[in-house]
């Protein structure tokens, strides 16, 4: 069953169109990756979603309820989280207070106003809970990025969508990053929707990929089928 | 910082004061009057400024508008000055929440602006309505107690300072002040945690100008003459200072800026109105070389408080 669906969306900055009528489905439980080319629309899609930018046309349906052009923090507490390409720590706060703003105000938290042992607990789950009391401008990349995936986790998601988690990370960490992201899957029952660059990682996880060219859909499949696919090869390597 | 031990320094600090008019004379409890009325301006505006990253230039304004609505009321209507208190306060409260209402979708600089000129606009008002507000002259106005006597007052304001630094606790310890610090931060990332930017931002500036005018209220009836120096820009930058030497975004920054400030320029009055210039170059100075400000040089000096920042590889120094 279709958890999330974007139909017909479209979006443009001034002359330039980011994305042009793409539709798509994420079916519950799956990982799906989103991947193309640079300025593909990738992260366009995300805004659109995430109700970070409004489409100019076409709508987003999340179970069943159209979401199209609600705020963000609306559309989190339907049960969207998101991770940021760049990531947006809240610098001058430490990690705990970090995951704390994610626990707080969701609806579906469990913490009962203590949130101080649920926020750690989201930390110890991306294994930066010794952490937890340094302030996050002072975290690297890689930390940086696990502290965004516990702060999305915090706010108990339907889905995660994560934007680029593995920059920076060598092809062992990349690995286990990957068990990692279907761990968390199978364990807290979420889906995910993924924009990823590193290929490799996505042809391991995901079930489907979705590739966009040019802010237009390009195709989708299984990661077997994307990559034999000749428009996916022309789209990445050229002519 | 646990409510048990806030309570504690907050009701220990408050009667060590409280011994203060049985050794100081009027002189120096003027001073110390004052001191408590920058604490409360200074206060208010660090939970704009250094809690939701709103740097407001209209708090003194909202100083004004509190000490206006409770003296015009008092001249005019022969409203009692308590009540007057009140109803400037509620006045300040709603006009910051049409402000912060109108500044919403503006960030930084924009909003820096559009307060300033809210502020330019109201001290324009003050001075051409002469009728109403008897201009640059001041509004003379009544007292809060029956008998002048500085102590009164001192006890009123150490009051009203303890009332705005609950408020302010209250609201920064509680789950909302994470949001605060979350908006300031990064407000898109906020947002997408479920953070109601919008209602943060004005929720921060509704309760700063609330406080404000309940400061400007109290203080314009001690002093029994209200003039557009109360809400002027010069008071403005003054509690900018305060805040920023002292140390904004942290709880005790204001506290001790307002106090070590107004102490220091009693000493300095012979220079005039040089004094705010020299505070605007020590804030610059402080921005640029100690952006935490005095509560964060001890901070980063004292063994008990928070580790500094980053881990520096040494460098021979300590």
């Amino acid at each position: 069953m279709a958890l999330l669906e974007g139909l017909r969306l479209s979006k443009r900055f001034g002359g330039v169109t980011a994305l042009s009528e793409v539709s798509f489905t994420v079916e519950e439980g799956t990982i799906v990756g989103l991947i193309g080319p640079n300025g593909a629309g990738k992260t366009t899609l995300f805004n659109l979603v995430a109700g970070a930018l409004k489409p100019d046309s076409g709508r987003v349906v999340f179970r069943g309820e159209d979401i199209t052009g609600l705020s963000p923090n609306i559309v989190c507490r339907h049960g969207i989280a998101r991770t940021f390409q760049v990531t947006r720590p809240f610098g001058t706060m430490t990690c705990l207070e970090n995951v704390a703003v994610g626990v707080i105000n969701s609806p579906r938290s469990e913490s009962d106003g203590n949130w101080r042992a649920t926020a750690l607990h989201y930390l110890e789950t991306v294994g930066v809970e010794d952490l937890a009391f340094t302030e996050a401008r002072h975290l690297n990349v890689v930390q940086k990025k696990k502290l965004e995936i516990a702060r999305a986790l915090a706010t108990r998601p339907k889905i995660l969508m994560l934007d680029e988690v593995l920059g920076g990370l060598n092809s062992q960490e990349i690995v286990q990053a990957v068990d990692f992201i279907r761990r968390l899957r199978d364990e807290l029952h979420l889906t995910v929707f993924w924009i990823e660059h590193v290929m490799g990682a996505i042809m391991k996880a995901a079930e489907k990929v979705i590739v966009l060219d040019q802010g237009q859909h390009l195709m989708e499949g299984t990661p077997e089928q994307v990559v034999a696919d000749s428009r996916v090869i022309h789209a990445y390597l050229g002519e | 910082m646990t409510d048990i031990r806030f309570y504690l320094i907050l009701f220990a600090a408050a009667g060590l004061f409280s011994l203060l008019p049985l050794g100081l004379g009027d002189y120096h409890l003027h001073v110390m009057i004052v001191s408590l009325y920058y604490l409360m301006m200074a206060s208010s505006w660090n939970l704009l400024a250094g809690y939701t990253g709103q740097v407001s230039f209209a708090h003194a304004a909202f100083a004004g508008i509190g000490a206006y609505t409770s003296g015009i009321l008092a001249v005019e209507f022969g409203v009692n000055p308590w009540a007057g208190v009140i109803i400037g306060t509620a006045a300040a409260s709603l006009l910051g929440l049409g402000v912060g209402v109108l500044c919403l979708r503006m960030g930084g600089i924009y909003l820096s602006l559009t307060t300033l000129g809210f502020s330019e606009i109201l001290r324009i008002v003050i001075t051409n309505e002469y009728d109403i507000t008897r201009g640059t002259m001041g509004l003379q106005v009544p007292g809060l107690v029956e008998e002048y006597s500085k102590a009164a007052y001192f006890y009123i304001m150490l009051g009203a300072a303890m009332i705005t630094l609950i408020v302010l606790y209250k609201l920064i310890y509680s789950n909302k002040g994470l949001c605060f610090r979350a908006v300031q931060n990064d407000e898109r990332a906020a947002a997408s945690l479920g953070v109601d930017v919008v209602k943060v931002r004005v929720l921060a500036f509704t309760v700063s100008s609330a406080l404000a005018g309940l400061a400007g209220g109290l203080y314009g009836h001690y002093l029994h003459l209200i003039t557009p120096e109360i809400p002027s820009l010069d008071q403005q930058f003054l509690v900018l200072s305060m805040t920023v030497i002292g140390g904004m975004g942290s709880f005790l920054g204001p506290v001790i800026g307002a106090f070590s400030l107004e102490i220091l320029s009693e000493y300095i009055r012979a220079y005039g109105e040089y004094h705010v210039l020299v505070f605007g170059l020590i804030a610059l100075v402080v921005a640029r070389f100690a952006p935490n400000g005095l509560m964060g040089l001890a901070a980063s000096r004292l063994p008990g408080g928070p580790a500094p920042a980053v881990t520096v590889p040494s460098t021979g120094k300590s």
